[in-house]
């Protein structure tokens, strides 16, 4: 076992191991990203089968792609006194600022950008969503959709800071804010082996920004799709593709912040990067579907009673290590 | 083929259904259920996500004008069709795709449809103190006639502040007219009134149907407590034993779903102290049944349903004639079905108090746990019309 002493050390001599700024990056991150969210919609589907009692079939896996075919010949809807300009920007920047979280992460030892602050961009885009989501609820002029938004933002309220010092537990044990920092710091030892309650909850915190599984609060069927119940066609897709592209971006992020990015033995470093970013999303998809949707009245007390001050301890465990 | 015409028939491939049961309609919208779950037809949950829009049940003037608001919100390519009988599901579910691939018909229905919807009456938000004294909106909400996993036909006028429901008052559904008030309009009581008529029917029978309307009833329950695939698992159970599944098939089943339910105690935590319900209460309020026995909470009702369904599925074989006297005979799935009006009455008139300062999501699943079946309410209108 290794001394947890030399993770942070280590990493703070370490230079950056990430390759920032190749011009092929641009394109190849969205469109990994948006490979990654497709598959997380496929597996899906073969699990819905399944549950279904339906035969499972290569075809099953891809049906929910017939969707986009029906998003595209879809007429648009006028609403009586719609906000028709802040619902569009609400719709557009969900999917959007997925994209742009994902420009920091690391993936093998390529990354679109590897800027000081890498951390910090991630979170703030994961932020643009609240404020995405909740004009994508205010938009149409709907009781119920006004309702989902405004769950998301209690709910919002519940889980950013204890994903903040998720965030800052990976940052401190490198002592920087560079991804490619934090993944050089974990050349000896994992952070999810020494953090394992930040992993746990930038998880959960993974689920909530993409709102769903046991985040899925604002569009609750008891709301009749909430967020999601007065939007169709292209607005539909982007929502639903915002959504899945956030699973993905969180879970591509997971693996630089805590399970040592693209090291391991024998493969080359994207290959360990995809390996370890399928892992985690496999986790994500079966956690989405076994737990039950947390109503943000009850999971706010836990949040703020339990996992905030579970995460505080946790951040100062490697402040204490390092400094 | 050109891309239009490509792209109608990739989307009718996968249509997704607006699921619409007028009072009566129970047994077309199972067949109508059970299809779209073995054709992967998913069912959305408001026409803004729609393109087929499926009227399960006889024709019912009360909820028509809600049937027609609802089509005209739905935007095309889409297509409609009526189902009337469960044996034509099938056919009508197959005819309403060809057509919603049809780029002449949606052409057609496009240059149609009226250039701009007429503007709603919608009443402005007033304001009114609310439970924390603080001087607040207000906002009229009415839940349903129609929506995903609700009654259909009931209507609930709410009072919102916030999500939280400061007053509710209880509407409809209308009265069914004609022959569809009679027993056979009454799907899940059906055995029961059968026998009181004095036909034969036996112990398993009924046994059989009131564990598939438990299961019915839970499974909406655990939709909006947001678990799809217990809910999904509960509908299949639903329609096995609604196919003749005999027992040994079906009762794995439902203990694995009893332990998915109850696995942690999430959904109880989750539902704690919403839509207390005593027994004495109940019964003074004419309730009989599961939602008498369970003596509390959201949750006690669904673990309670769960334990009848595990008896009721010990039962299935059983050839004795239903009588009053024994288990089976002496009450329906809602509760006792020889009082004067039927059960979902008393159960529906709970909602009001259960449900002022709950909030919507807590309302959703206090409705959802008493379940009032809707053709029971409307053939009690009917009754209450008559009279």
């Amino acid at each position: 076992m290794t001394d947890p002493m030399t993770g942070p050390v280590a990493g703070r001599a370490a230079q950056p191991v990430a390759e920032a700024g190749a011009w092929w990056a641009v394109p190849a991150a969205p469109a990994l990203l948006l490979g990654l969210a497709v598959l997380t919609v496929a597996a899906g589907a073969v699990l819905d089968a399944r549950d279904a009692g339906r035969a499972v079939t290569p075809r099953t896996a891809l049906r929910p792609l017939l969707d986009v075919a029906h998003a595209l010949v879809r007429q648009p809807r006028r609403l009586p006194a719609s906000d028709r300009l802040l619902w569009r920007l609400g719709v557009v920047t969900v999917p959007v600022s997925a994209v742009l979280a994902v420009l920091v992460v690391p993936f093998g030892g390529h990354a679109v950008a590897d800027p000081s602050v890498g951390l910090v961009w991630f979170n703030a885009m994961e932020v643009l969503t609240w404020a995405g989501l909740w004009l994508a609820g205010w938009g149409p002029n709907a009781a119920l959709s006004l309702v989902g938004g405004y769950r998301f933002l209690a709910q919002g309220l519940a889980y950013e800071l204890p994903l903040m010092f998720a965030l800052i537990s990976a940052a401190t044990g490198a002592g920087s804010l560079r991804t490619g920092a934090i993944v050089a710091a974990q050349q000896d030892l994992w952070f999810a082996v020494w953090m394992p309650v930040a992993f746990a909850v930038h998880l959960l915190g993974v689920l909530a920004f993409s709102f769903t599984g046991p985040f899925a609060y604002p569009t609750g069927r008891d709301l009749a799709g909430g967020v999601l119940g007065e939007v169709g066609g292209a607005d539909r897709l982007l929502l639903r593709a915002g959504r899945r592209l956030w699973l993905a971006a969180g879970a591509a992020m997971a693996v630089p912040l805590f399970l040592g990015g693209g090291a391991g033995p024998g493969l080359p470093a994207w290959a360990w990067s995809l390996v370890k970013t399928l892992l985690v999303l496999a986790v994500l998809v079966a956690a989405e579907r076994r737990l039950p949707v947390l109503r943000a009245d009850r999971w706010v007390e836990f949040a703020w009673v339990v996992l905030l001050p579970l995460s505080v301890v946790q951040a100062l465990v490697p402040a204490l290590v390092v400094l | 083929m050109d891309l239009t015409a490509r792209l109608l028939r990739a989307a009718a491939a996968r249509p997704r259904l607006l699921v619409l049961t007028t009072p009566g309609g129970t047994p077309v919208r199972l067949a109508v259920e059970r299809e779209a779950r073995l054709r992967d037809w998913p069912v959305a949950a408001t026409p803004a996500d729609a393109g087929l829009l499926v009227l399960a049940g006889p024709g019912h003037p009360g909820t028509a004008p809600a049937v027609e608001r609802l089509w005209r919100d739905m935007p095309g390519p889409r297509a409609r069709l009526h189902a009337r009988h469960p044996d034509e599901v099938a056919a009508a579910l197959d005819a309403a795709r060809a057509r919603l691939a049809s780029p002449d018909l949606q052409r057609a229905d496009a240059a149609a449809r009226p250039a701009a919807p007429p503007p709603d009456e919608l009443p402005m938000a007033e304001q009114g103190p609310d439970r924390d004294g603080l001087w607040l909106d207000r906002l009229h909400v009415p839940l349903g006639p129609f929506l995903p996993d609700w009654p259909a036909g009931l209507v609930l006028r709410l009072v919102l502040q916030g999500d939280v429901v400061q007053q509710a008052a209880l509407a409809g559904p209308a009265p069914v007219p004609g022959p569809a008030a009679g027993a056979g309009g009454r799907f899940w009581a059906e055995p029961w009134l059968r026998a009181a008529a004095g036909e034969p029917v036996t112990i398993g029978e009924a046994a059989r149907r009131r564990a598939a309307a438990q299961l019915d009833s839970l499974a909406r329950l655990l939709a909006l407590a947001g678990r799809p695939g217990q809910a999904t698992r509960a509908r299949r159970l639903r329609d096995a034993l609604l196919a003749h599944a005999p027992e040994p098939a079906v009762r794995p089943a439902v203990a694995a779903l009893h332990r998915a339910v109850c696995r942690w105690g999430t959904l109880r935590r989750l539902t704690r102290g919403l839509g207390v319900l005593s027994t004495a209460e109940a019964e003074a309020a004419g309730v009989s049944g599961p939602a008498a026995r369970a003596d509390g909470d959201v949750f006690d009702r669904c673990r309670e349903w769960l334990e009848c369904v595990a008896r009721d599925v010990r039962r299935l074989d059983a050839t004795g004639p239903l009588d009053p006297a024994d288990p089976v005979g002496r009450e329906g799935p809602r509760g006792r079905t020889t009082g004067p009006l039927p059960p979902s009455v008393a159960l529906a008139g709970l909602l009001p108090r259960l449900l002022t300062g709950t909030e919507l999501a807590g309302a959703r699943l206090i409705v959802a746990s008493l379940d009032p079946d809707p053709d029971e309410l409307a053939a009690a209108g009917a009754e209450l019309a008559h009279d």
